[in-house]
Parts: C-alpha cells; sequence; structure tokens
C-alpha cells in the first residue's frame, strides 16, 4: 500500500508539472473566450495579397466534396506556401471559385482560387496571441467533423487535447486519493468537496432546469 | 540554487514564520481548491473530450432533442423597445434563457427571435399586433446539457448584434471564470511546493521543459511558422 501511495505521488507530482503549461494555456483562453478579450480582426493589418497563375490542379476539383476536397487542395497549398488547417472550402460555382481559409494559431489565410483560370490570390493575416489560444482551445472541436484532422498541427493537437483531459482526470483522481492519507486535512476536505458539489450540482439546477 | 523560502536562508524568526505560513497555505490552497472545484474540472474535462470527438455515438443529443410547439396569446405594451417586446413574450410564455437575435430582423414581420439555455433552444415568433406568440423548444438529452454548458457564455465577442442578456448566463461566465483561475492558481502553488523538494528537482525541470516545449511547439513556433 505504501508504495502504491509513493507511486502515485511521484506520478501526480512529475505528470501534473509536465501537463501544467497545457493547463495554463486552457485556463488563460477561458479568460480570453468568456470575455471576448481576443476580438477578431486582431489589430495588425493583413498582409499584401499576391495572386500566382498557372497553377497545377488536381482534375475534378471542382466536383469534388467534403475531406477527399480538401486533401486534394493540400498539394495546391503547399505549392502557394500556404500551410495550416483548412477551415471549410466555399464553392461559387457560378464563378468557379473555391474559397478556402486556411488557419495556424497566429495566422488566418484566405485562398480564392479561380479553378477555371487556374490562379489563386492569398491573402493573410496575423492573429494576435490571445487569438492563437483561443483556437487551439477550439481546436478540433464539434464543427466540420467530416474535414477537422486536415492538417498535422491539429492531428497532433487533438492528440495532445484529449492527453490533457485524461492526464488532468487522472491528476483529480490521484489528487483526492493523496488527500484521503492526509488526516488532519480530512473534514476540511469533505466539507470544501460537499460545498463544492452544492456549488456545481445548484448552479446546473437552475441553469439548465 | 537556494530559494528565499528555503529554511536555512531565511534567518529572521518573523520571516521564518510568514513564510512558513505562507507554505502551508500554498500546500492547503492547493487541495482545498481541487476538492472545491472536483465538478466543475470533471464537466470540463468530460464534455472538452466530447466537443473533440462529435462522432461518439452514446454522446450524441441533436437527434434524439423532442420538439414541441406551443402558441401563447400575449399582452405587450406599445412602445416598447424589441427586448423588451422579446422580454416580456418570453415571461408569458414561460421561457427564460439567453436571447440570440437572427443577423436581420424584418421591418415589419413578426418578431423573431431564440432563446437558448443548456438543454434547451427555443424559436420564438410573436405578432406584435395580435399578441399571438409561437413557441418551438427543442429539449435536448443530459449529454446536450452537459455539451452546451461548457460553450455557455453568452453572445461570442464578434457577435455585434447580441449581448448576454440573463442574469445565469453572467453567473455560469464567471464561474467559468473561477474555475479557470483557481487551475492556475493550482499550477502555481504547485511550482512552490516542488520547489521543496530537493530531491525531486531534477526529475521536475526535466518534466517541465517537456511540457513547456511541447506546448510552446504548439502555441509559439506553429505561429512563426504562418
Amino acid at each position: 500500500m505504501r508504495r502504491f501511495y509513493l507511486i502515485t505521488r511521484e506520478l501526480h507530482l512529475y505528470l501534473g508539472l509536465f501537463l501544467s503549461p497545457f493547463i495554463l494555456v486552457f485556463a488563460a483562453s477561458v479568460l480570453y473566450l468568456v470575455h471576448g478579450l481576443a476580438h477578431r480582426p486582431a489589430p495588425r493589418s493583413t498582409d499584401p495579397a499576391r495572386r500566382v497563375d498557372n497553377l497545377a490542379l488536381p482534375p475534378d476539383l471542382a466536383a469534388m466534396q467534403g475531406r477527399p476536397r480538401v486533401d486534394a487542395l493540400r498539394s495546391v497549398l503547399d505549392r502557394l506556401d500556404v500551410h495550416g488547417e483548412v477551415d471549410f472550402v466555399r464553392h461559387i460555382a457560378k464563378e468557379h471559385r473555391l474559397i478556402v481559409p486556411v488557419r495556424l494559431p497566429g495566422r488566418d489565410a484566405i485562398v480564392d482560387l479561380d479553378y477555371e483560370q487556374r490562379s489563386a490570390t492569398v491573402t493573410s493575416k496575423r492573429q494576435s496571441f490571445g487569438d492563437a489560444l483561443i483556437y487551439l482551445h477550439k481546436m478540433p472541436g464539434p464543427h466540420n467533423a467530416d474535414v477537422r484532422g486536415n492538417s498535422l498541427l491539429v492531428r497532433a493537437w487533438r492528440i495532445v487535447a484529449d492527453a490533457t483531459a485524461y492526464l488532468l482526470m487522472f491528476l483529480t483522481v490521484s489528487g483526492i486519493y493523496l488527500w484521503v492519507a492526509l488526516k488532519a486535512e480530512r473534514r476540511v476536505g469533505f466539507a470544501l468537496i460537499a460545498a463544492g458539489t452544492v456549488s456545481f450540482f445548484g448552479l446546473v439546477y437552475v441553469i439548465a432546469a | 540554487m537556494s530559494l528565499r523560502l528555503d529554511d536555512s536562508v531565511v534567518g529572521n524568526p518573523r520571516e521564518r514564520a510568514l513564510a512558513a505560513t505562507f507554505l502551508l497555505w500554498n500546500r492547503r490552497s492547493h487541495y482545498y481548491l481541487g476538492l472545491f472545484l472536483l465538478f466543475f474540472c470533471w464537466l470540463f474535462v468530460l464534455t472538452g473530450l466530447l466537443l473533440n470527438h462529435p462522432r461518439w455515438q452514446f454522446a450524441q443529443f441533436w437527434p434524439t432533442r423532442v420538439q414541441t410547439t406551443s402558441e401563447h396569446q400575449i399582452v405587450i405594451r406599445p412602445m416598447t423597445t424589441e427586448g423588451e417586446s422579446a422580454r416580456e413574450a418570453m415571461r408569458q410564455s414561460g421561457l427564460s434563457g439567453e436571447i440570440q437575435w437572427p443577423p436581420t430582423q424584418a421591418a415589419s414581420g413578426p418578431l423573431k427571435f431564440q432563446v437558448s439555455r443548456p438543454g434547451l433552444v427555443a424559436d420564438v415568433t410573436v405578432d406584435l399586433a395580435s399578441g399571438h406568440a409561437v413557441v418551438q423548444r427543442s429539449r435536448l438529452n443530459v449529454w446536450g446539457v452537459m455539451n452546451q454548458l461548457h460553450t455557455f457564455t453568452g453572445a461570442p465577442a464578434s457577435d455585434t448584434r447580441n449581448e448576454r442578456d440573463w442574469l445565469l448566463t453572467t453567473v455560469w461566465a464567471l464561474s467559468m471564470d473561477a474555475v479557470a483561475l483557481g487551475l492556475i492558481w493550482m499550477v502555481i502553488s504547485s511550482y512552490v511546493m516542488w520547489c521543496r523538494l530537493p530531491t525531486k528537482r531534477r526529475g521536475g525541470i526535466v518534466a517541465l521543459m517537456l511540457g513547456f516545449a511541447t506546448c510552446a511547439a504548439f502555441v509559439a513556433g506553429l505561429r512563426w511558422l504562418g
């Protein structure tokens, strides 16, 4: 039992230290999100637009849908030196255009692709640090699930975000176990758990009932 | 490297006592906060996972929503603003929650808006001339309630048409702040406790540096890539 306690304490310490920057990122971004502190667009100006002609485009790009179209666009984006997660693709069929917003945590790019003319106009904008935190907090998120994770960044971040959640769960459970071992703190601890439980369920009840 | 709080460095008895009190309450605040915020943390951790995995079948809530429609005859005082009319219509229809206005409102048509709260989305149409109101409610299951609690902050900052207008939204938003600040404090207090363990410093530095390097790769490194 003593050995189990010691191992749990070590894991709580080292995993907690490893996880702490991620907890700070998620917690700080909550403050930005709740109070709208990172208004978009960010104050920095848009970079000059650039136009690229004679693009080699995959065949049937216009006819494609969903994830296959995003995957097909990846080689085009690489040639345009645009990196990041494709948010979505808007097809304006009458004008033979595809509008492709591409995001990195600190940068927005919009690729306006004319597949008839085989040309593209790229506009990009740097975003604030707060906006970068918000972006990471929201990714991958519930929207556009069929195309989400089309970049290495978001695929990797999905793993990291999941790991943060699972490890945080472990930290709470191991924290309870370590607290139970502190006999002198049990009474206050139980009172705080009770107070937290009442606050939580009381609040959820009045908001959602 | 010696720390200022280290017993060997702090010679003054008063400073020593202060340091000891600080360290005691630093440690206590770490687990007191953790115990108080336990259910809040579990909610946000679990719903964070659900939001990142929208295909998980067991947690589906939108396809299983229960829709009902009710009609109400309401009395709206003349000369009130759209917001006041909406509040009055909600009161008389037995609705409460955050008002979401559509991007545009027809100049001569009925007043249309949405009322939302975790577990409920109601589309309201009020004919101000006749006082006839139609309320279409969509009730969500417990997964829907939890899911919406994660994101329930009122209007997003980019939305200029809407603003946070329900008292309980503000209370919940403040709770989110409290959880976030509580977690930040728990991280800081853990650093202080760890610094007091000389035998764990080397391993701790490795764990911390690994964490910061990985995190910085996403937050800062990928920003420069752009």
